[in-house]
């Protein structure tokens, strides 16, 4: 009890930190926009077009200048971003390194400040989980504690920065635990309630969206939400897949990795000068998208495509920053098309900023993988219940369809590609990231190939094993033999024959970095007390064995953990 | 809760009576010289009319009576160039400005100011500290704010039977609220009150106002108006209104006030939206008696000065006490809350004008304004050095 309280109390404490961590990033992100000539206001009051003009170009390349050189001296030479934060939880490997959270955060800093198509949440979340990480690791809590006080970073970012605390909790639990404990709601809603408190005294912003009037939407227009919603998911696939491929083809680049954030912040800042509107987050853009008549038809649609390419751009080629605020825009961008469209065909336009918010959460949620929590931002933001039901509805259709198509998100589909594979849940991705090197055991007969038949017997029979692997003068691996398979050729009167002629059947090897959940597999095809571990990459050098036991052990330790963690009330 | 109020209470009634015997006893002592030595006039430059009338009842008055400096009123106009060409020629006649803070910004960017500490007013009677007290913005480096006017609407109350005008938008909707409007004819208030009929919070009106494409909305709103009439002086729409030639008006909240008190028009203020602007007191460069001016700055801003002028004239305090304080209209009686710009129950969505904004931008949006407009943007760009956009000098009370 005492100890549970304890982790509420640590919560609020981590969630003070993250949030006014998350006051200071966003002040900060505000006050170099101004500076940098970066956000209309600052562009406005520079009375001198053609310094703007060169500012423009210049902050961008400078901007990713900097970022470029931050990246080399982090590990993977990238930003780490949320994708992290749930790999690390969802593996239990925990422990999320300050000095990481602090220099990709800063990377992310940078990168808005100079004006690059990216979003701030990211950041955010990865530098609250980061926090959370090392109030676990000064109180040398247990793996399962410090998931929670990741949770309760993240939340309390997330409640911060859109002043939204259900969504903070939601987003929590949604996208980076993945389970919903009583052990853990309590920590993370604890901190999302002491962000909300500091960014309700400390930052005083308006409403996301005002909607001036109780408009009601008519009865068929929520099927034209629901529409909105499964194009919306094609949306969100081609933001996904553009960011990927403009990674992919940035490696191809004759570029080293630190300069290429630079030549995209100089074509960012080229394309800026015809379309300002890409510059940045892009707040002013999602503003002016859920305003009737703010953009053209045609303009809606020639934004909405250079916004997604910039952000492709600017994150596939090493800027540092987030996915979702894009994703905001885009998809507002995306659902005024939309209402413009209806218009057109003779809809109202009184109820223009419905399709907006659908736009944007169909396309936001497939992208963060979390429908819940971009209806609570909505509601949150906006206090408006009838624009929330009606976001309810564009999500019925994208988060499936793009789940199907693409992935669950955009975190998702990063992590299956540096291997981690979530699609299946997360025993799964446990199992398969749990080592096998932390089961070998050496305690094992091994034979020279050379040795006689009835010299192996008698070791066997005295070792009390059944099975013997043959390792050879360079301690590589041959084969295993049975003890039953010797007898059977001692008394066919082969005891003076080399054990190397003994018939075997073939079985599976397992390399050091195999995962418990392949072993699992190996164990349904073979019968026997262990499984040799055999170092290919060293000519097949034999490690030791793993028991059939000690497999079956280690499945079950880590579903009792999992189950502990997920199911446990305190 | 009630308890933390009374001690407050009472910690302000010591902290009264400390003042006042800091006033009584040391205030010859720290300022000893122009009210002995040489009892030096106070020559102030202000609005005059009405304005400086209220001014002279409430503020001038009673400081020579506690001080015995006499003070002599100069009529002021707006803008600066009396002012720079006076430092310039280090021969200042006035030692007391009451300025625009707009202006008062560009002032003391020119160095044609001395700086002004916050340090100078005093506490609240209840010993609230003034940053707490004034409005967010009253002091810059060179001004302190005290009092607030506003940019309002009014409309003639028997224009529509039935219904009233509740929303700023309700400027812009000409089917519910048919009839011709005024507006004066600079972009200023305008453009605010142009995308906040389109939803948009008040906080982002100038980030949206930055970019072409809200400008472009803001005038797309305002060419959609029928039957409009620009105005250029002060009085224009009040006259206006008061001749039925249009049923809404965009104006100084002050002349409103007057039409309605004093001449007994049939207008009502529409408050939502108010674009409020800061008069600051600033005491020029070279100034003769820069200390007398200082002692009188920190008398006219205390909270019951503030209060005393709101009784006089319908500007709103620049402290949140004296504005709590308005009471009665000098001469008819009248309830000064329900005229006050700042006071809670009209503040409720006022808009504070970016002063900065249009100091750095007042020209480009004045001609981007006249050219959407006004279809003649040769005329007005050729008299650019001096626009009728310049008309922002309020001049609201003569």
């Amino acid at each position: 009890m005492l100890r549970f309280l304890g982790l509420v109390a640590l919560g609020a404490l981590i969630g003070s930190l993250a949030a006014l961590a998350a006051v200071s990033f966003v002040a900060a992100v505000l006050w170099l926009n101004d500076v940098l000539l970066v956000s209309p206001r600052g562009r406005m009051m520079f009375a001198h077009p053609g310094a703007l003009v060169i500012a423009t170009v210049l902050v961008p390349t400078l901007g990713g200048l900097v970022v470029g050189q931050l990246h080399r001296a982090l590990p993977g030479r990238r930003p780490h971003t949320p994708a992290d934060v749930i790999a690390a939880v969802q593996t239990r490997r925990g422990r999320l390194p300050i000095r990481e959270g602090a220099l990709s955060a800063l990377s992310g800093l940078v990168s808005l400040g100079a004006g690059a198509s990216v979003g701030q949440y990211g950041p955010l979340v990865h530098l609250g989980a980061s926090l959370g990480s090392l109030g676990a690791r000064l109180l040398r809590l247990g793996r399962s504690d410090d998931n929670i006080t990741i949770a309760c970073g993240v939340a309390a970012a997330i409640a911060t920065a859109f002043n939204a605390p259900l969504a903070g909790i939601v987003f929590a639990h949604e996208v980076v635990l993945r389970h919903y404990a009583l052990r853990a709601f309590a920590p993370v809603a604890a901190a999302a309630i002491v962000g909300h408190v500091i960014a309700t005294n400390v930052l005083s912003r308006g409403a996301l969206f005002h909607v001036a009037d109780t408009v009601l939407p008519r009865p068929w227009e929520f099927a034209v939400f629901v529409l909105i919603g499964g194009l919306g998911a094609l949306v969100a696939g081609a933001y996904m897949r553009s960011i990927l491929g403009v990674g992919r083809l940035a490696e191809r680049l004759p570029l080293p990795p630190s300069l290429r954030p630079a030549l995209a912040g100089a074509l960012l800042g080229v394309t800026a000068l015809w379309v300002p509107d890409i510059l940045g987050m892009g707040q002013e853009t999602l503003r002016f998208a859920t305003i009737a008549g703010a953009f053209g038809g045609l303009e809606l649609l020639v934004v909405l495509v250079l916004k997604l390419a910039a952000t492709a751009l600017c994150l596939g080629m090493g800027f540092g920053g987030g996915i979702f605020s894009p994703a905001l825009v885009i998809g507002t961008l995306f659902g005024a098309l939309c209402g413009t469209l209806v218009g057109g065909l003779g809809g109202a336009q009184d109820t223009f900023v419905f399709y907006a918010v659908c736009g944007m959460v169909a396309v936001t949620a497939p992208v963060i993988g979390a429908p819940l929590t971009s209806l609570l931002i909505v509601f949150e933001l906006t206090g408006n219940y009838a624009l929330t039901t009606a976001a309810l509805a564009s999500v019925i259709l994208a988060s499936p369809i793009a789940a199907q198509l693409f992935g669950r998100s955009l975190f998702d589909i990063q992590l299956a590609k540096r291997g981690l594979d979530l699609s299946a849940g997360r025993s799964r991705a446990l199992l398969q990231d749990a080592r096998l090197h932390d089961l070998l055991s050496h305690i094992c007969v091994t034979l020279p190939p050379e040795q006689c038949v009835s010299e192996a017997v008698t070791r066997l029979s005295r070792s009390g094993h059944g099975e013997a692997h043959l390792v050879d003068a360079k301690g590589c691996y041959r084969s295993s033999v049975t003890l039953a398979d010797l007898e059977a050729m001692r008394e066919d009167g082969d005891g003076g024959r080399p054990v190397k002629d003994c018939p075997s059947t073939p079985r599976p090897v397992l390399g050091p970095q195999t995962s418990v959940w392949e072993a699992m597999r190996h164990l349904q095809e073979v019968t026997g007390e262990a499984i040799a571990v055999v170092d290919e990459a060293a000519d097949g050098a034999f490690l030791g064995v793993v028991y059939e036991t000690s497999i079956a052990r280690a499945f079950l330790q880590q579903s009792d953990a999992l189950r502990r963690e997920e199911y446990g009330a305190g | 809760m009630v308890r933390a109020e009374r001690r407050r209470g009472a910690t302000g009634l010591v902290s009264a009576m400390l003042l006042g015997l800091v006033l009584a006893m040391g205030m010859p002592l720290c300022w000893p010289l122009p009210a002995v030595a040489a009892p030096a006039t106070l020559t102030v430059l202000s609005w005059g009319g009405a304005y400086e009338r209220a001014q002279q009842h409430a503020l001038f008055a009673p400081f020579t009576e506690t001080t015995g400096i006499p003070v002599n009123v100069a009529r002021y106009n707006g803008g600066l160039a009396a002012l720079r060409r006076a430092v310039a020629e280090e021969n200042v006649p006035w030692d007391l400005i009451d300025m625009t803070r707009s202006e008062a910004m560009a002032a003391c960017a020119e160095g044609l100011l001395e700086p002004l500490s916050p340090s100078l007013v005093a506490p609240a009677p209840d010993g609230t500290p003034p940053d707490e007290d004034f409005l967010p913005g009253a002091f810059s480096r060179c001004a302190i704010t005290h009092s607030v006017f506003a940019t309002v609407v009014a409309y003639r109350r028997d224009a529509f039977p039935g219904r009233r005008p509740t929303s700023i938008a309700d400027l812009f909707d000409q089917r519910r609220f048919p009839g011709p409007r005024a507006l004066q004819d600079t972009p200023a208030a305008n453009l605010e009150w142009a995308l906040l009929a389109y939803g948009v919070p008040r906080e982002e009106l100038y980030r949206l106002l930055s970019t072409r494409r809200g400008l472009n909305l803001a005038l797309k709103r305002l060419n959609g108006l029928e039957d409009l009439r620009w105005w250029q002086a002060g009085d224009t729409p009040s006259r206006l209104l008061a001749e039925g030639e249009v049923v809404m008006a965009s104006g100084y909240n002050g002349r409103f006030f007057d039409a309605m008190v004093n001449r007994g028009l049939p207008i009502e203020i529409l408050w939502d939206g108010q674009v409020q602007e800061h008069e600051t007191w600033v005491i020029p460069r070279h100034a003769p008696n820069p200390e007398a001016a200082r002692r009188f700055v920190r008398f006219a801003t205390t909270t019951e000065r503030q209060a005393e002028l709101a009784r006089y004239i319908p500007y709103g305090p620049s402290r949140q006490s004296a504005a709590r304080q308005v009471s009665t209209h000098h001469g008819t009686g009248l309830d000064m809350r329900l005229h006050i710009p700042t006071h809670p129950l009209n503040a409720k969505r006022a808009i504070t004008r970016d002063d900065d904004w249009y100091a750095q931008t007042r020209e480009r949006v004045g001609e981007y304004f006249r050219a959407a407009l006004f279809d003649t943007p040769d005329e007005a760009s050729g008299a650019v050095a001096e626009p009728p956009a310049d008309g922002e000098t309020p001049d609201p009370d003569s």
